[in-house]
């Protein structure tokens, strides 16, 4: 296997507030290979984005409490401030879920594009927008020559969306992490930023880390995916064998509550019951027990490790490491 | 457009010139006073003598015909002359014009230069002790009155450090007299009242910067930006405050105005020769046609003072259009 670009090595965010503190992130670990786009998948509130804003240290103002971020041999959490900016923008770069409002709306696209390339290389005004320019329309922007002078609102949502990819490209970074970045998008549109992404993965060989609650989205893009539920990573391994085998009982209920186009017979699809966990006031055992359908003893007292379970995958769940099926109900 | 726009908006205003002049007449009118104080106690008047001064002065025609002949002069550029002394309503104007200027100039820059950073600061360290003092400054700022307070500033600053033999700060007028247009003679009479009028604005000013901050930091392109690897300070003064002063634009264009009707509880309680206090002084002397010069000029100025704010708004924030 090739050595990791980015490791994330049992990272603890943690926010407080009035109810007392909030593990949003509780001992997430993953690795990232060069090239390769994994999938972050789960429920709003499940920590993931907060993943995605711990390895930048834009967590803010949440605290990394432990926990390395390993990328290129050093620990990012143990950066000063004035070196992550380095990284910033330069070495991994971030899109948001909301193109309508990512963009500073007073400043021109073209040169906001431009932006990274004038911070971190220090080129002049005149090279950062001629290479702003060039990267709008290699990500599909019609005579990008002009649109580079429009304003943001002058952008439909979709071509901001592909603005915000072609800002955090100018610089070559190794590492892509888009946040959500389908989801404000019209459904056409959707397709068509996935097709970008999918794009600029083979043809940069960005490291993609893409952050979703849609299942679909994840099937068609990632080679590898993660599932979080409440602040941990519940399950991960290669996409197919995942969405074949589940091997975690919230990973499996997900997978129901979404319409198949190839299911054989037509089941009703069955939605997860229960309401995802209050973060400052986890259930005791595995925090997913009071929803899950396979829940034995053992679940509500203690906390399951992530551990390998069958050829590929790893779940923190004791049913399938007991060798437990995931079948019925 | 743009020619299109500032015409229908100078079209809107002629109606507002017309309004504001008609209510102001009506109500100097409805005071009932004599524009020449006890004139109609004076035994030495005979009955005919007054009638014949009213006669002169236009004051027996019914106000309709008084303002008719009053806004035809104006639109030919003629202000009339001062009932009291006679002499041009426009030079009266222009000789307090530049009084007036320099005091609210100074206190709209220094207001500006000092409610930017202090909103900025609160903004940035909200809930802070630094936070929380700025919170009472600006509170106290604009509650306290601005005549109790330019009289406390007389009382230490001229009155106290003098009786000690300190240095002490002049306590009325523009200049002294024996050194007119002494450029430090001058500044010395402006630090009392320019500190009370900039006091007033940057308190109102910082509290409005800092929501507005707060707000524009909220904001994802916020995130995008520090997404980007920029510094803090970038962040905040490039791509935050950018955004946050727009609102601000309306709020300086709306004190505009104040350049001459100029804090006129300042302007008076320092003995300030502006135009603030020249309105005040005639409006108890009944000196109708220079206060209807005064309020006409003042009226034009927050016409053109809203106008250049709705036009630099436009400048500042390129999703404004107009139609």
């Amino acid at each position: 296997m090739t050595q990791p670009l980015l490791e994330v090595r049992d990272l603890h965010t943690v926010f407080s507030t009035k109810e007392g503190t909030v593990k949003a992130v509780d001992g997430v670990s993953f690795d990232l290979t060069p090239g390769e786009t994994l999938g972050i998948v789960g429920e709003s509130g499940c920590g993931k984005s907060v993943t995605a804003l711990s390895v930048m240290r834009l967590q803010r103002p949440g605290k990394i409490v432990s926990g390395k971020v390993m990328f290129k041999g050093q620990d990012l959490t143990k950066l000063s401030e004035y070196e992550m900016r380095e990284i910033r923008g330069r070495e991994i770069a971030m899109i948001f879920q909301d193109p309508m409002t990512s963009l500073n709306p007073v400043f021109q696209v073209g040169w906001q594009v431009g932006e990274p390339t004038r911070l971190h290389h220090g080129w002049g005004a005149k090279k950062a927008l001629a290479s702003a320019v060039n990267m709008l329309s290699r990500v599909g922007i019609p005579s990008a020559e002009s649109r580079a002078n429009d304003y943001p609102h002058q952008f439909s949502g979709g071509m901001r969306q592909r603005a915000m990819i072609a800002m955090g490209l100018t610089t070559t970074p190794q590492v892509l992490i888009a946040d959500e970045p389908t989801t404000a998008l019209d459904v056409t549109i959707q397709a068509q930023i996935l097709d970008l992404l999918r794009h600029v993965n083979r043809e940069f060989g960005t490291a993609t880390i893409l952050i979703t609650h849609n299942l679909g989205v994840v099937a068609g893009m990632c080679e590898r995916i993660i599932v979080m539920y409440a602040g941990k990573v519940v399950e991960s391994g290669p996409t197919k064998d995942v969405f074949a085998h589940p091997t975690h009982p919230y990973t499996w209920s997900l997978l129901r509550s979404i319409p198949r186009l190839d299911a054989e017979k037509h089941e009703p699809l069955k939605p997860i019951e229960g309401v995802p966990p209050n973060l400052a006031d986890l259930p005791t055992g595995c925090a997913f027990h009071p929803r899950c359908v396979f829940r034995v003893d053992r679940c509500t007292r203690d906390v399951p490790a992530l551990l390998r379970v069958g050829e590929s995958q790893l779940a923190a769940c004791w049913v399938t490491q007991a060798g437990g099926e995931l079948t019925g109900a | 457009m743009l020619a299109k726009y500032i015409a229908r908006r100078f079209l809107a205003s002629v109606i507002v010139v017309l309004g504001v002049t008609v209510i102001t007449l009506l109500l100097m009118n409805s005071t009932r006073g004599s524009y020449v104080p006890g004139i109609d106690l004076n035994p030495a008047l005979r009955p005919e003598d007054i009638a014949r001064l009213r006669a002169n002065l236009g004051l027996d025609r019914p106000f309709y015909e008084w303002y008719m002949s009053w806004i035809w002069a104006v639109l030919h550029g003629d202000f009339g002359r001062s009932m009291i002394d006679g002499s041009p309503v426009m030079s009266h104007i222009l000789d307090r014009l530049p009084n007036t200027l320099e005091l609210t100039g100074t206190a709209i820059v220094i207001g500006v230069l000092i409610s930017v950073p202090l909103g900025v600061i609160g903004a940035l360290r909200r809930g802070s002790k630094t936070d929380h003092v700025l919170t009472v400054v600006s509170v106290a700022g604009f509650a306290v009155p601005q005549f109790w307070m330019g009289l406390m500033l007389i009382l230490i600053f001229s009155v106290t450090l003098q009786q000690h033999g300190l240095p002490w700060l002049p306590s009325s007028g523009a200049f002294s007299a024996y050194a007119g247009g002494d450029i430090l003679d001058r500044i010395l009479h402006l630090i009392l009242p320019a500190t009370v009028l900039s006091f007033f604005y940057l308190s109102v000013w910082s509290r409005f910067i800092r929501s507005s901050m707060l707000e524009v930091l909220s904001q994802d392109y916020i995130r995008t930006a520090r997404a980007k690897g920029m510094s803090e300070r970038r962040v905040v003064y490039l791509h935050g405050l950018r955004n946050a002063l727009i609102p601000l634009i309306t709020l300086i264009g709306l004190e505009l105005p104040g350049l001459v009707s100029g804090g006129l509880v300042v302007e008076v309680v320092f003995g300030w020769p502006g135009i603030g206090k020249l309105a005040f002084e005639r409006a108890l002397q009944y000196d109708y046609s220079t206060v209807m010069g005064v309020t006409f000029f003042a009226t034009l100025l927050v016409i053109a003072g809203n106008l250049l704010a709705d036009l630099l708004y436009g400048v500042l924030d390129p999703r404004i259009r107009y139609s």
